[in-house]
């Protein structure tokens, strides 16, 4: 499994990189929607996409109605990874497409939580 | 940025989310982070972090600390072991990014908020006449951090 | 933040002897994290240098506060996903088919901070009528019974296991928090109760019972699975714990097919 890694912070993408490699995926990061895009685009098979909203450049939002515009891209899980957590801003980013949204400050135990309601990490008989 | 909060429950709310952020982040231990008892002094080597805020009620959420503790943060966010050198790019980004996510999560305190600037690091504070609108003094491990609220209109 | 396998074969190893718990490959991050503050407060420099010294030289209690650290009941909504999904396309169904227009009775037993009954009562929204609905979580904890009847959690918890779609729906900001909607708390309540003693009420449809068992030894687990075996209806269902059995320890269920999970009824009794 490969999950694309989109933040403005270098801190952030490390942060999240290091919680999804724990969990067996393999990684590829962008700075910004743009970039991303571009990664995208270049043919780069990815089954998960943890993503920032405000970033320069192209923002997670702008990033994400991309994504779901374009059919080879539709089985691509979205992940808002975000500061944002006004009400009004999660109802916006799963209307556009978003399939989950994890609100920093997170823990990794959050993150395996969330893929694992995506189906993208198994259910263990375990702690 | 004060019409909008109610600045009585400000305090408590502000030490709530950077708990959060101390928690789940920099250091899971409980109680590691604790409001200040008393008012506390930063060195005259600080470093201080910021984002602010554009729309209705524009303001500024702003991280104060000894430079050996943003240090310390950063290699605890970063899990830096202390053999390691840390860069100048990594220890900005990091200690922005604190204030990035303290900073974003007060701003969801406010109704209609706009969007948070890039955070900003430096040695000194801002000197744009901001007007304080609120100081939480903490203490992380013994050492003090200071989140003060700014009005920018 | 890495550990050593070495260290890690023998974190799990002593968690699984010590509680059954396992502990696979792809959970390092989970015995770093609950081990941290251990290693810190001990004055060790990271978790591994923290369990070479227990290793050499540690003491009862150092090793029973290894494996607390990493058996304390998570408190993430829908947990495990399965026992809900069996409640909803299983569990109820059947019990509308054999009581049409009955009132549904939930236990939620050790609910901790309500986090279990608030997702029964997620999964139940659309398939039972609030008035028809009753949903009781009970703890020994009053604090976090108190905690559960207030109904706001931070930011942390939401963020585990619960669906932003759910969250969106289900919850409003209250300041910093976010408090979970009327329409659930309508149908939920919570009371401080001691598994050991006679049951709160009932008969209940079903009782979820989970990730609790794994605390007490046989005798206990013995007599708390016949106190709530009484406090089941015949036709009702038992939901326990993802790698939980009543094998072995009452004899009183039988188990409903595999598939769905760690799901046992009354063995004498079938639909009323």
């Amino acid at each position: 499994m490969r999950a694309l890694v989109i933040d403005d912070s270098r801190t952030m993408r490390r942060i999240v990189v290091a919680a999804l490699r724990s969990l067996g995926f393999e990684t590829v990061e962008a700075q910004h929607g743009r970039e991303a895009l571009d990664v995208l685009e270049s043919g780069e098979e990815v089954d998960l996409a943890c993503i920032d909203w405000n970033m320069p450049v192209m923002t997670g939002y702008d990033f994400v109605v991309a994504t779901r515009a374009n059919p080879e891209w539709r089985d691509i899980t979205l992940m808002m990874v975000t500061t944002e957590s006004e009400h009004g801003q999660i109802v916006k980013a799963l209307a556009a497409g978003a399939h989950e949204y994890l609100i920093k400050p997170f823990t990794p135990d959050a993150i395996r939580d969330k893929l694992q309601l995506l189906g993208l990490v198994e259910y263990e008989e375990t702690a | 940025m004060s019409a909008a909060i109610d600045m009585g429950i400000f305090a408590e709310t502000v030490f709530a989310i950077a708990e959060e952020v101390f928690t789940a982040m920099i250091d899971p231990e409980p109680g590691a982070l604790q409001p200040a008892l008393e008012p506390t002094e930063l060195s005259e080597d600080a470093t201080w972090a910021w984002v602010d805020v554009h729309g209705e009620h524009p303001g500024r959420v702003m991280l104060g600390t000894d430079h050996d503790t943003a240090m310390l943060l950063t290699r605890a966010l970063l899990a830096v072991p202390e053999d390691e050198a840390v860069s100048e790019a990594d220890f900005v980004d990091a200690v922005g990014e604190i204030a990035n996510v303290v900073g974003g999560n007060i701003k969801a305190l406010v109704p209609d908020p706009g969007p948070l600037t890039l955070p900003q690091v430096a040695p000194v504070p801002p000197g744009d006449g901001a007007t304080l609108l609120h100081r939480a003094q903490l203490v992380w491990r013994g050492h003090p951090l200071v989140i003060t609220l700014w009005s920018l209109s | 933040m890495t550990l050593t396998t070495d260290t890690f074969t023998w974190v799990s190893g002593l968690v699984r002897q010590r509680s059954a718990i396992v502990l696979e490959t792809g959970k390092e991050y989970l015995v770093e994290s609950r081990l941290l503050p251990l290693a810190r407060a001990a004055g060790s420099t990271d978790v591994d240098a923290y369990v070479r010294g227990i290793r050499q030289a540690g003491s009862p209690r150092a090793l029973e506060q290894v494996v607390e650290a990493l058996t304390t009941n998570e408190t993430s909504w829908f947990r495990d996903a399965l026992p809900f999904t069996t409640l909803t396309r299983h569990i109820v169904p059947q019990l509308e088919a054999e009581r049409p227009g009955g009132v549904v009775k939930v236990w939620s037993a050790a609910c901790s901070s309500g986090q279990e009954a608030y997702s029964i009562a997620m999964a139940l929204e659309h398939l039972v009528a609030a008035r028809r609905l009753e949903i009781l979580g009970t703890d020994l904890n009053q604090q976090v019974v108190e905690r559960a009847r207030a109904a706001r959690y931070n930011q942390l918890e939401v963020n585990r296991g619960l669906p932003a779609p759910m969250l969106v729906k289900y919850f409003t900001r209250h300041g910093s928090d976010w408090e979970v909607s009327p329409t659930l708390r309508s149908v939920t309540t919570f009371a401080r109760h001691n598994l050991l003693d006679a049951p709160p009420g009932g008969p209940f449809d079903v009782v979820f019972l989970r990730n609790v068992l794994i605390y007490f030894d046989l005798p206990t687990k013995r007599d708390v699975l016949r106190r709530v075996r009484q406090a089941i209806r015949p036709g009702g269902y038992l939901l326990l714990g993802a790698a939980e059995t009543t094998i072995g320890i009452d004899d009183g269920w039988e188990r409903v097919s595999h598939d769905r999970g760690s799901v046992y009824r009354p063995a004498s009794g079938r639909a009323a």
